[in-house]
């Protein structure tokens, strides 16, 4: 036995035995040195099985009714991987942000919950997990924000039964929860072998995209999402926003492992694509564009990046659902890009909220020069989700965009077209009201963030630049379980037979670009810095008393030219449909526990009778 | 190790485009003053614009951001020009295909905006905002177009299509893709901040938006920066629809083609508001562009 053997059930329980002992000892320094031993243990324990993986390593465990099998291959490292590198950094975010031990055991338990869920060997141990990375991150919003966690609680739980139904359902046919065997029993179920029919996978179809759409925050179930993201430790945020919404994806990626064969012959074709990726392409697409829309709009930080994130992780779905194995690697990239840059920003929050204590756009402004490091990450992490080359964020966006294009689903290829000019639109946004213009003077006296913060941030800044520029380092270990259909030229180059993207090229001649216009700058006359009130304003004298800043409604506009599709929102539907329910049960109780001792007497005698019609008594 | 023959092509067109695209400011502006029975300025005013501004004795500054923002825009419109294959020189456009280019035509936009918005003036702000709506709303039929053609195509690489187009007719005479011409035609519009789409800069309105900071040095490197990316622009639809070119002199004569019809356009329509603007793009171009990519699936 070597340690790679131990790897697994070390990379589960560390984080979460770690947790508890965070939270057993709740004092200072120790709480923060079992919470990063914790954190970081995930990030050291994969670096460590790089390379010796061999046909995967596995883990079983036997508690007597069932077994519960993990596996540690290709994928699961991968996506494990993205997962320890933002609880890496989530931790040294923590160290900032969070006195509680509360808060380090949750954190820390849905680190080992989504470990699990990629790592997990059957439907079984899956659930499990499941529920637990469900549970903690509930536990960790519920104790900012009653009302967003109720809200995802009940979310959570349908998705949780729709779940268990969907995998009851294939128990009950297959006899099986196994991934390996299960996928077998399927492949025969598709000749007829095993009675699982095509209204059986219709239904296990509809459920399983409820039970993964929830987690994905795929349109219309991503309510829930800028509540829970916005109402917890920002810090936290980080894993929760950037790692434990992949779950979703890699739950939608599992059935497609799972049941693709089978769903593809039940359900058909529809214009000549499999309907079932088709319908998740056009989920997607939808989650993109209305969520962009909606993050555009938003007048809170925390409101803003969190609508974002629910419209990234829909490119995220989109691309699964083109189905290629273009979209694959697009998909797979995406999340890592996504993980790293949406991260990145859920850090420089959880570090504005520290040190300003503010939320709301109009209550920011001209933090650049105070927070000059912050401001730097900030650039970054904009750059890459805007998609510029040579950003991670566009290496990933590049293939999403080749896979929908030379798939033939133009429309929702047109999603990604309007859903990147949309990212734009937000993240200047974000830069404006924050970092440029005039600042108030009550932020005057604020500091630059605090070191383990800024370490977190670096952790997360750093993939955003290296992949960007070596996408073939990430497309070459997608190739290893995945048919991509993307060749590797080099490092720093990746083609998809019908396009090329050379990123280190595209690099290197922006920078030859910006040393050309740098030159010219050089060159030109010295420039006097003059202060942010020196401004042309058509003879009007600007002083420090007023704020010419716009940051209150910066996209009025675009409100006004949406207004018609802004009447209609999920989220006030569903509100409504919890307030129908909850006064038909008020309705229910006064009717029935009316107080009347003659009523129950009735009740008393209606059961009676009912009970010895049945021939119990 | 080094392709010094690229390399001097590659100087070569930068010096060519930076000065044709000069030429054109220029005829853009002498065309304009006839169409409204002015004399108009020398074709060659932009380049003695340029130069002046470049010889002030001081120019003042906002920052570090601010500085940046220029010479960003700058450098990235020199990196969308270099991966076009302009007439006979393909350059490095083996390195990057139709996507790339397309993103990065659009950086320089935002380069521009990272400095006019550190500027601190509520102009270059609102010029902003209406540079990222027209932006969201250009988007969607622009996208469009590129899909369609795309599609016709089936590749991605700018050097194919031109090969294809030399060997199968103009992307033009093929009937689902004239249509996605004019879409991609109304977007060019407002791609090169022209009427009735100069809703970013807005003349008389907002004082040239986010550009209303600008002096001196700052305005020469932005004046630049305008003229290769019109350059790039003119070529990139030259390329895409209208067979590429074989040499410069052919490529001229297209980009020259593109730039009247932009001229005359933007000369006869006045402003749209933004949220016309967005209403505008979201209905005609796009349904247009619709047909366009439902014909060539």
């Amino acid at each position: 036995m070597t340690f790679v053997d131990y790897a697994i059930p070390l990379l589960l329980f560390i984080p979460a035995v770690s947790g508890v002992l965070a939270w057993l000892f709740d004092r200072d320094i120790v709480r923060e040195i079992f919470g990063l031993i914790g954190g970081l243990s995930p990030l050291v324990i994969i670096a460590i099985t790089y390379g010796k993986l061999g046909d995967g390593i596995k883990w079983t465990v036997d508690t007597g009714v069932f077994k519960l099998f993990f596996q540690l291959e290709h994928m699961s490292w991968y996506l494990a991987a993205v997962a320890a590198v933002v609880a890496a950094a989530m931790a040294f975010g923590m160290v900032s942000t969070s006195r509680s031990g509360y808060e380090w055991m949750f954190a820390l338990f849905s680190v080992s919950g989504l470990l699990g869920v990629f790592l997990s060997g059957d439907f079984a141990g899956f659930f499990l997990f499941w529920e637990l990375m469900t549970f903690a991150s509930f536990m960790m919003v519920l104790r900012y924000n009653k009302r967003a966690s109720l809200k995802y609680f009940v979310l959570s739980i349908i998705g949780a039964y729709a779940m268990l139904l969907a995998i009851a359902i294939l128990y009950a046919k297959t006899g099986t929860l196994e991934f390996q065997s299960l996928r077998r029993m399927v492949v025969y179920a598709a000749y007829g072998m095993v009675p699982l029919t095509k209204t059986d996978m219709v239904l296990v179809y509809a459920l399983f995209l409820v039970a993964f759409g929830v987690k994905a925050g795929t349109w219309p179930l991503h309510v829930w999402a800028p509540d829970a993201y916005s109402e917890t430790n920002q810090s936290y945020t980080t894993f929760f926003s950037g790692a434990l919404s992949k779950a979703g994806a890699y739950g939608f990626v599992l059935m497609f492992i799972l049941l693709g064969v089978k769903l593809y012959t039940d359900l058909g074709t529809f214009r000549g694509h499999p309907l079932f990726t088709y319908i998740l392409a056009w989920l997607g697409a939808i989650t993109v564009v209305v969520a962009g829309f909606l993050a555009v709009l938003q007048e809170d930080l925390r409101k803003l990046l969190a609508y974002s994130s629910v419209s990234q992780v829909g490119y995220i779905v989109l691309a699964l659902g083109v189905g290629s194995g273009i979209g694959f690697t697009g998909a797979f990239f995406h999340i890592l890009s996504h993980a790293v840059f949406k991260g990145l920003f859920w850090l420089i929050t959880a570090a504005l909220i520290l040190r300003t204590g503010k939320t709301r756009f109009e209550d920011f402004g001209g933090l650049a020069e105070k927070m000059p490091v912050t401001f730097a990450m900030a650039l970054i992490a904009v750059l890459s989700l805007a998609g510029i080359p040579p950003m991670a964020g566009f290496a990933s966006k590049w293939l999403i965009y080749e896979a929908a294009i030379s798939a033939h689903m133009p429309l929702v290829a047109g999603a990604i077209f309007l859903g990147s000019a949309i990212a734009f639109a937000y993240v200047v946004r974000f830069l404006y009201a924050i970092w440029f213009g005039q600042r108030p003077s009550d932020l005057d006296d604020v500091e630059e963030a605090p070191l383990p913060l800024l370490i977190g941030m670096t952790i997360l800044a750093i993939p955003n630049v290296v992949f960007g520029i070596a996408p073939g380092l990430v497309v070459r270990f997608l190739n290893k379980f995945i048919n991509t259909g993307v060749a590797v030229n080099s490092y720093y180059s990746i083609s998809t037979g019908v396009g090329t993207y050379n990123a280190l090229s595209v690099a290197l001649i922006l920078v030859v670009g910006l040393a050309i216009a740098g030159l010219i700058y050089i060159y030109g006359a010295r420039a006097r810095r003059i202060p942010l009130t020196n401004t042309y304003q058509s003879g009007n004298p600007v002083t420090e008393d007023y704020n010419l800043s716009m940051r209150r409604n910066f996209y009025r506009p675009l409100a006004e030219a949406l207004e018609f599709w802004l009447r209609y929102s999920f989220d006030r539907f569903y509100a409504r449909v919890a307030k129908i329910a909850e006064d038909f049960a008020d309705w229910l109780r006064e009717g029935f526990y009316n107080g009347n001792v003659q009523a129950y007497s009735w009740y008393l005698t209606i059961v009676l009778l009912i009970l010895a019609l049945w021939g119990v008594l | 190790m080094f392709d010094w023959k690229l390399i001097l092509e590659a100087i070569g067109m930068l010096i060519y485009a930076t000065f044709m695209g000069f030429i054109f400011m220029g005829i853009e502006r002498k065309a304009m003053a006839r169409i409204q029975r002015r004399v108009g300025p020398p074709i060659y005013q932009p380049i003695i614009d340029t130069l002046k501004l470049l010889g002030k004795k001081e120019s003042v500054s906002h920052g570090l951001i601010y500085d940046f923002g220029p010479v960003f825009a700058l450098g990235a419109s020199i990196a969308a020009l270099l991966f076009i294959p302009i007439a006979n020189f393909q350059l490095f456009s083996s390195n990057a295909d139709l996507i790339v280019v397309a993103y990065l035509l659009e950086v320089p936009s935002l380069g521009i905006m990272l400095g006019a918005m550190s500027s601190g003036n509520p102009y270059s702000a609102l010029g902003v905002q209406r540079g990222l709506l027209t932006m969201v709303a250009m988007q969607l039929p622009y996208g469009l177009a590129l899909i369609a053609l795309v599609q016709h195509w089936g590749t991605f690489k700018l050097s194919e299509i031109v090969a294809l187009q030399e060997l199968h007719g103009w992307s033009i005479t093929v009937p689902a893709l004239l249509l996605a011409m004019i879409v991609f035609d109304i977007v060019f519009q407002a791609m090169l901040g022209l009427e009735p789409f100069d809703i970013v800069s807005a003349p008389a309105e907002i004082s040239m938006g986010p550009m209303v900071e600008y002096g001196g040095k700052h305005a020469a490197i932005l004046f630049t920066q305008h003229a290769v990316q019109l350059f790039a622009e003119t070529a990139f639809f030259a390329v895409l629809f209208l067979g590429g070119a074989s040499n410069l002199l052919e490529l001229l004569i297209k980009q020259l083609a593109v730039l009247f019809i932009a001229i005359f356009i933007a000369s006869i329509y006045p402003r749209f508001t933004i949220d016309q603007a967005a209403k505008f793009f979201w209905k005609w171009p796009t349904i247009l562009g619709i047909i366009a990519v439902l014909l060539t699936m």
